[in-house]
């Protein structure tokens, strides 16, 4: 870990600086109100941007979003672009949960359609897609060749065995594939967890929420993506589940032994990295690639199975719901992309941790579309007040590598959220808040309770101000469901 | 011996101190099992045995909670209690006692998704080995 007190200069508004000293090759950048980097100065993710900033062919700035806190190696909410031909790949910058991310889904619903339905809805959704910790069999165990081709096809993988339609892969990013995958890179250990997985939540952080749009900011953009005042939506936030996590070990090992044989000094064992232009550099981009797939085909079926309870609750047609995928996100990835860096375009490595792309208008990677209003992006804040959607802009691709936040942040550890939610009662507190949850755990619940977390409209707030993304419309929880 | 946790924003933590390395390696696997489970729930019913190799203590501690979550992650195998057979540098060879997690008897904690190498360290202090790891969940 660098030593080094940190020198924090303001630069802006919402921006702060980290000079380059000691090993650092680019200064830190973090966007962040006075209140946020309040919070911020005596954590150690602030230290954690210094050291992403002495990895080898770094460019720019190693940055982080307002929802930045400490994590391991890379700071969640840290974003670092890396030069294809002298820059490092690194695991440690992608997470255990390759391509966790986020999807929301529109119908024609109002919320006071579903009112009196609210608890049968979460029962059945809860039902129908597993959560909580070795979640499994949503769907029949599938075949070592089966997943395989899942690996290389992504959601396309589930589209076609009857898990939602053609039109929702248009929707993500990527058409929900990496195509570098190569599924023979896989380890057994990675492949026996993916066996019966697919279509699980998980446990942790991850969850699903039915929502009301309790706010439009800005009506033309919203109305483009489908939304109206008081529509049901449903926001799914999961990723690869244990193959992913397998994923990340596995690779842990090789990136060790990797930083040794390339003579890269690192200041954080959790940043073990490899060269971009190395067979190890190769092998993990194609390994993260399936687990990123993983993740598309494991949402794309939650999605499909959220659709089903609707239509036996309700006892409607599917054309009455109305169930279509607005976006699908990831915040947990490592993507080339083409970027100005000191005044040329040039193609980079961009590390997203904890972080979301946020493209602008006329971005050619954006659905056609969407293509008029920028990138939607999605940003989940606690189970008990709201999440929001926005859209990305030039100015991101000017200041944060086409990045903005991904969620509100943790401000409290596990244990001490747990202290605190020992004299509350969950279930009631939940009620209060007007949210309908089912769980598995009562001590995840009692991690997750929105004590513990920043208050994402702050962290919103300070992506809207600096421009780097536009609110468009907020959503408020009614119904969760979690591990 | 002492095992405690360490505030971490994110994720979850542990100090284990202890006064041979034996007793570490068991103790850190206790503990690991213990931020997943109440083990006082769990039933010493089946013997896994635990061989793992790394190079330094660091890299073995690091290999045996990687195999130990392994076991867990692959077949729900949840230990009560770990007994360190044979332990020489590069090498353990422990004997876990425990069952598969059953949600309707035990009381499940939290998901772990690895063990990370971020702040991780395992030395000797005052005759007393330590260890510290950071788990991301």
């Amino acid at each position: 870990m660098t030593r080094e007190p940190v020198r924090l200069e303001r630069v802006g508004e919402c921006l702060w600086e980290i000079p380059r000293q000691g090993k650092m090759r680019v200064p830190g950048r973090i966007f962040a109100s006075e209140e946020l980097m309040a919070g911020l100065k005596d954590d150690n993710s602030l230290r954690q941007v210094m050291n992403v900033a002495c990895l080898p062919g770094i460019v720019g700035y190693s940055l982080a979003m307002p929802d930045i806190h400490w994590g391991y190696g890379f700071p969640i909410g840290g974003v670092a672009a890396f030069d294809l031909k002298d820059g490092v790949i690194s695991p440690g910058g992608v997470g255990y949960d390759i391509n966790c991310g986020v999807r929301l889904v529109r119908t024609n619903l109002v919320f006071s359609e579903i009112e009196e339905k609210m608890v049968s809805l979460m029962d059945s959704l809860f039902s129908l897609i597993p959560s909580g910790v070795g979640a499994q069999g949503a769907i029949p165990k599938i075949s070592m060749g089966e997943e395989k081709r899942l690996l290389h096809e992504g959601a396309r993988w589930a589209v076609e065995r009857g898990y939602g339609r053609e039109e929702d892969l248009e929707h993500m990013e990527e058409d929900g594939a990496l195509k570098l995958a190569d599924a023979e890179l896989m380890s057994d250990r990675a492949l026996e967890r993916g066996l019966k997985q697919v279509g699980t939540l998980g446990s942790g952080n991850h969850f699903l929420e039915v929502g009301k749009v309790e706010e439009i900011y800005l009506t033309p953009e919203a109305e483009t993506l489908g939304l109206f005042p008081k529509q049901v939506v449903v926001l799914i936030h999961t990723g690869s589940r244990g193959l992913g996590y397998q994923t990340c070990e596995d690779s842990l090992k090789v990136m060790s032994q990797a930083a040794g044989k390339y003579a890269i000094e690192l200041p954080d064992r959790q940043l073990a990295c490899t060269p971009l232009q190395s067979r190890e550099g190769e092998d993990y981009m194609a390994a993260m690639a399936c687990a990123a797939n993983y993740a598309w085909a494991n949402r794309q079926v939650i999605m499909s199975q959220a659709e089903k309870a609707f239509l036996t609750v309700l006892g409607i047609s599917p054309r009455e719901l109305g169930f279509s995928l607005i976006y699908d996100v990831c915040h947990n990835i490592a993507k080339i992309e083409e970027h100005q860096v000191q005044g040329e375009t040039r193609r980079v490595c961009v590390h997203r941790k904890g972080a979301t792309r946020a493209f602008p208008p006329g971005h050619p990677l954006i659905p056609k579309a969407y293509r008029t209003i920028g990138q939607p992006v999605l940003v989940p804040g606690d189970m008990g007040r709201y999440s929001y959607l926005l859209v990305g802009t030039e100015e991101a691709m000017r200041s944060s590598f086409g990045s903005t936040c991904h969620g509100a942040g943790r401000v409290m550890s596990r244990a001490q959220s747990k202290r605190i939610s020992r004299s509350l009662n969950v279930d009631q507190e939940m009620n209060r808040l007007g949210v309908v949850a089912r769980y598995q755990g009562r001590a995840t619940m009692a991690e997750e309770m929105p004590h513990a977390y920043k208050d994402v409209a702050a962290v919103v707030e300070t992506m809207d101000r600096t421009g780097i993304s536009k609110k468009v419309a907020r959503f408020r929880p009614v119904g969760v469901i979690k591990g | 011996m002492a095992t405690r946790e360490i505030e971490h924003t994110a994720d979850i933590g542990i100090e284990v101190e202890a006064s041979d390395l034996p007793t570490l390696f068991s103790s850190g696997g206790e503990a690991l099992y213990g931020l997943l489970v109440d083990i006082n729930g769990v039933r010493p019913k089946e013997e896994v045995v635990v061989s793992v190799t790394g190079e330094g203590w660091e890299e073995l501690f690091h290999a045996w909670l990687r195999e130990l979550l392994a076991q867990f992650n692959l077949s729900g195998f949840v230990g009560r209690q770990c007994e360190i057979k044979n332990i020489r540098e590069g090498r353990v060879e422990g004997l876990v006692r425990g069952e598969r997690l059953d949600l309707k008897r035990h009381c499940f904690y939290t998901e772990i998704k690895g063990v990370t190498y971020h702040d991780f360290r395992v030395w000797k202090e005052n005759d007393h080995w330590w260890a510290r790891v950071i788990f991301d969940v």
